[in-house]
C-alpha cells in the first residue's frame, strides 16, 4: 500500500517535470487566455470589488450610527450589516493579486485569531496605526468579531461596554472605515491601471496573469479555505485541535456559513460565475473543457465540480459554531477537510498540468 | 599432554585470527549504540558550559525583539558582565545569571584560528556588539513605525512582521546566524576537535593511563570532545540519543542541521554526523587517536556544508521572493537577512585535512559588501544576479550544487 503510494507520487513527479521541461514558457493550446482575462476583470472581479464595497459602505454607516446614539437598536442594526459585510468578503478574498496583493488586503481585512490583548490595549491608549504590519491582527472582521460579541462575558455585558466606552465605538468605527477604504483603494487601481495590465499579459508566462490568477486561485484554495477555515483549527498541522482558530470565533453563529460562503465562491470562480451566479463561459471549466481534459475516464472538470459538492455535503454536516464542531466532534472537522483536500489533488495537480502552468509557490520552512 | 597442546593451538589461532580483524590498528574500538560513555559505573559525558551559551544565545535573540529592553542590558546578555566588567545578572533565568561563562568570551575563540590571530577576533567580537547597539539606536526607535527603502522599520511578511534597518537588515538574524559560525561551530570544529586542544598538554598520557581531571569523572581528552558535540547537542531532550530531535532543540546549529537533513538531497547528514561525534569520543575512550581524527574530519566537513548549504537556500529563497511580479519584500529581507549570517558563518567552517575555512574573513566580507552593493539602500536594491552569483561562489567550494540547496 505504501509502496504503491510512492510510487504515485513517483509517477506524478515524473509526469509533472516532463511537463515542465520547456520552463513552462509556451503555451501549447489555442484557448483564448485573452478572452477569459477581459471576462474575469470585467464580469467576475471588479463586480464582485463592488458588490462588496456596498456592503462594507453600509458597514461603515452602521458603525457610525451606533458611534453616534450606541443603543440596542443601532447594536442589532451593525451586527447584520458585518454579517452581510463578512459574507462579501468571502468573494473577494481569493482575488489577492495585483494592488490587493501589494496592500496585503486579506492579511489586514481578515486575520484570525485576532489579537484580543493588542486590541484592548490600542482602544486605551487611543493611538495605533493600522497601516503597521504588526497591527494586522489588531483590525480587519475578526477584530470586529471580538468587539461585536466577545469583548464582555455576555451580549447584554456587551452593549454596556459600548454605550459606556466611547473608545470601544472608536475602535469599531476606525476599524469598519478601514476595511472599506481598503477595498475601495484597491477597486480604485484596479479600475485606474491594473484593469488594463492585467487583461494584457495573456500569454502562458510566470507573470502573465492567467498563471498567476490561477496561482493565487490554488494559494486561495489551499491556504486559507482548505487550511485557515477547517484545517488548522481541526489540528491538521499542530497535531491538537485548535478550536480558537476558527473564522468568526466569538459571534458562534456565522462560521459555517463564511465557510459555505468561500466553498461558493472558490467553485463559482472555477466554473466562471458572476457574483449573482450567471456563467460567462471564461471559468477553468470551460479551459479544461476546450482542452478536452479527461482523468480516469471523466473530464477533469466534472471530477473537480462533484468534489466540490463533496465538500459542501460535508460542511452542512458541520455545527454553525466551528468551534464548537471542534471540540464536541472534531472528526467532522476531519471529514470535511479531507473532502477539501482531495479537490487541491485535481487543481493543484491535474488542472495546472492540463493548463500547462507551473506552481509558483512553495511552502515556506516557517522561520 | 595431547589435549593441552591442542588448546594452545587452538588459542594461537584466535589470537592471529583476532590481529588479523584488527589490522594492527592499535587498541580496539566499542562503539556504544548511543552517545553514553561511563567510567566506573558513572557518566563522563559533561557539557554544561556548552548548554549555558546555547541557552543565552537563546535569551540574547529574544530581547533583540523587545524594543523594551536597553542596549547596556543587551550587551550585558552577549558578555555576562557589565561594562566595566562586573558581575551582570541580565538573564531571565537564575542559573544563566550565576554562570561565570559567556557568549562573547567564546566568540571566534578557537585555539586552530584565532590564538594568534586576535586582530580578527577583536574586529568580529565588535561587529557583533555593533549590531546589537544598531538594533537599538536604528530600529528600536522605529519599531511602530513602517520601513521604507533607506529608512528603518516594521515590514510584513505574510502574517509575521520584521524589523529591518534602513538597508533592509534585521539585526536579530545576523546575531542569531553569525552566532551559529562564530560561536558554535568556531568553538567545535577549530577549537575542541582540534589536535591543538585534544592532545594538549599530558592530554594523551593521562587519557591512556585513565587519569581523570580534577574532582571529574571525565579525562581532559574526553571533556573536549564532549564539549564540541555540546554545541550541536547541548539543549536536546535525549542528550545521548539526540537525532530524533535534532532540528527542534535551539535556534542555532541543532536547528539547521535539522534543516538541511530535511532537504530531501542532503538527507542523512544528521545521522553521520551524531555517528561521527559517537565514534570519535569511542576511540578517544579505546585511545586510537587516528579514527578520532578521522571522524573530526568528517565532522568538520559535514558541519561545515550545512552552513554552506542554508546560505544559499536563503539567498536563492531570498531572490525568489523579490523577483515576484508584486515583489515580497519582507519576505525577502527576513530570508536574506539569515543568508547574511550564514555567509558570515563561513569564515568560521573547516576544510578536512586542512588548516583553512571554506572562506576567508576577507572573502566573506567581500561577499557581504557585495550583498549590499548594488544600490545605496542595501537589500532594497540587490539584484537576482548578485543573489545568483553569490550562491554559485559558495555552492562551488562545496560538493553541492545551487540547486540541490536552494529549495
Amino acid at each position: 500500500m505504501r509502496f504503491l503510494f510512492s510510487l504515485l507520487i513517483l509517477a506524478s513527479l515524473l509526469s509533472y517535470s516532463s511537463c515542465d521541461d520547456d520552463g513552462g514558457g509556451s503555451s501549447t493550446d489555442n484557448f483564448d487566455r485573452a478572452a477569459m482575462l477581459l471576462s474575469w476583470a470585467d464580469q467576475v472581479i471588479l463586480p464582485a470589488y463592488a458588490d462588496f464595497l456596498e456592503k462594507s459602505s453600509e458597514l461603515q454607516t452602521s458603525a457610525q450610527a451606533l458611534f453616534d446614539e450606541p443603543d440596542a437598536t443601532t447594536l442589532a442594526a451593525l451586527k447584520s450589516s458585518f454579517a452581510e459585510a463578512y459574507l462579501g468578503w468571502q468573494s473577494i478574498s481569493l482575488f489577492q493579486i495585483g494592488p490587493a496583493e501589494q496592500v496585503g488586503l486579506r492579511e489586514q481585512v481578515n486575520a484570525y485569531p485576532t489579537n484580543t490583548d493588542g486590541i484592548e490595549a490600542n482602544m486605551q491608549s487611543g493611538s495605533y496605526n493600522f497601516e503597521l504590519p504588526s497591527q494586522r491582527s489588531r483590525q480587519g472582521f475578526p477584530a470586529l468579531d471580538y468587539l461585536l460579541y466577545g469583548s464582555a462575558a455576555d451580549e447584554t455585558a456587551v452593549l454596556d461596554r459600548i454605550v459606556n466606552e466611547a473608545a470601544l465605538r472608536e475602535y469599531i468605527l476606525a476599524t469598519s472605515e478601514r476595511i472599506h477604504q481598503l477595498v475601495s483603494t484597491v477597486r480604485e487601481t484596479w479600475v485606474s491601471s491594473y484593469r488594463q495590465e492585467f487583461v494584457s499579459l495573456s500569454d502562458n508566462t510566470a507573470t502573465s496573469s492567467v498563471n498567476r490568477m490561477t496561482n493565487d486561485y490554488v494559494f486561495y484554495y489551499e491556504k486559507f479555505l482548505r487550511a485557515g477555515k477547517v484545517g488548522i483549527p481541526a489540528g491538521i498541522f499542530s497535531g491538537t485541535p485548535l478550536p480558537g482558530h476558527v473564522e468568526a470565533l466569538y459571534n458562534k453563529a456565522l462560521g459555517k456559513q463564511l465557510l459555505l460562503a468561500a466553498l461558493e465562491s472558490a467553485q463559482g470562480f472555477f466554473n466562471g460565475l458572476d457574483n449573482s451566479g450567471v456563467a460567462h463561459g471564461n471559468g477553468f471549466t470551460d479551459y479544461l473543457d476546450f482542452l478536452n481534459t479527461v482523468k480516469d475516464g471523466a473530464d477533469l472538470s466534472q471530477l473537480i465540480n462533484t468534489q466540490f459538492e463533496a465538500a459542501r455535503q460535508a460542511i452542512n454536516n458541520l455545527d454553525d459554531d466551528l468551534s464548537d464542531q471542534v471540540r464536541e466532534d472534531n472528526l467532522l472537522m476531519l471529514t470535511a477537510y479531507d473532502e477539501l483536500q482531495r479537490n487541491v489533488v485535481l487543481i493543484k495537480v491535474d488542472m495546472l498540468q492540463a493548463f500547462n502552468i507551473s506552481v509558483d509557490f512553495v511552502d515556506a520552512d516557517g522561520d | 599432554m595431547k589435549t593441552s597442546n591442542l588448546t594452545f593451538l587452538l588459542l594461537l589461532l584466535t589470537c592471529l585470527v583476532y590481529t588479523g580483524c584488527d589490522d594492527d590498528d592499535g587498541p580496539s574500538i566499542m562503539e556504544p549504540t548511543t552517545y553514553s560513555f561511563e567510567r566506573d559505573g558513572q557518566t563522563t559525558v559533561s557539557f554544561s558550559g556548552q548548554t549555558a551559551r546555547i541557552q543565552m544565545g537563546e535569551e540574547l535573540i529574544s530581547a533583540m525583539k523587545n524594543p523594551a529592553v536597553s542596549a547596556a542590558t543587551l550587551l550585558e546578555m552577549f558578555r555576562n558582565q557589565t561594562e566595566s566588567g562586573g558581575d551582570a545578572n541580565p538573564f531571565s533565568s537564575a542559573a544563566l545569571n550565576d554562570e561565570t561563562k559567556s557568549i562573547a568570551s567564546k566568540v571566534a575563540a578557537s585555539e586552530d584560528f584565532f590564538s594568534s590571530n586576535t586582530a580578527t577576533q577583536a574586529a568580529i567580537r565588535a561587529e557583533f556588539e555593533a549590531w546589537i547597539n544598531a538594533q537599538v539606536s536604528e530600529v528600536y526607535p522605529r519599531w511602530e513605525e513602517l520601513a521604507t527603502a533607506g529608512i528603518a522599520g516594521q515590514i510584513a511578511d505574510g502574517s509575521s512582521t520584521r524589523y529591518v534597518n534602513a538597508q533592509g537588515l534585521e539585526y536579530n538574524q545576523l546575531v542569531n546566524k553569525s552566532l551559529i559560525g562564530a560561536l558554535m561551530l568556531d568553538q567545535a570544529l577549530n577549537n575542541y576537535l582540534g589536535t591543538a586542544v585534544l592532545d594538549a598538554g599530558m592530554n594523551r598520557d593521562e587519557n591512556n593511563d585513565g587519569i581523570v581531571a580534577t574532582d571529574k569523572n571525565y579525562t581532559t581528552m574526553e571533556h573536549k570532545w564532549d564539549e564540541a558535540y555540546g554545541y550541536l547537542y547541548g539543549t536536546s531532550p535525549s542528550e545521548a540519543s539526540p537525532v530524533a530531535t535534532t532540528g527542534d532543540d535551539d535556534s542555532f546549529l541543532n536547528k539547521y542541521v535539522g534543516r538541511v537533513e530535511g532537504d530531501d538531497d542532503f538527507a542523512g547528514i544528521s545521522q553521520r554526523i551524531f555517528d561521527a561525534f559517537k565514534r570519535g569520543r569511542a576511540a578517544i575512550v579505546a585511545g586510537d587517536y587516528d579514527e578520532r581524527d578521522v571522524q573530526a574530519q568528517l565532522l568538520r566537513e559535514e558541519l561545515s556544508k550545512v552552513i554552506g548549504v542554508r546560505a544559499v537556500y536563503y539567498l536563492q529563497q531570498g531572490k525568489n521572493a523579490l523577483a515576484q511580479a508584486t515583489p515580497d519584500f519582507g519576505g525577502g529581507f527576513h530570508d536574506i537577512s539569515e543568508g547574511y549570517g550564514f555567509i558570515f558563518s563561513l569564515q568560521f567552517t573547516r576544510q578536512p585535512d586542512s588548516r583553512d575555512p571554506y572562506f576567508t574573513h576577507e572573502e566573506v566580507n567581500s561577499m557581504l559588501d557585495d550583498l549590499l552593493g548594488d544600490g545605496s539602500n542595501g537589500l532594497w536594491d540587490v539584484t537576482s544576479t548578485t543573489l545568483d552569483n553569490l550562491s554559485n561562489m559558495i555552492a562551488d567550494r562545496f560538493d553541492f550544487t545551487v540547486e540541490q540547496a536552494g529549495s
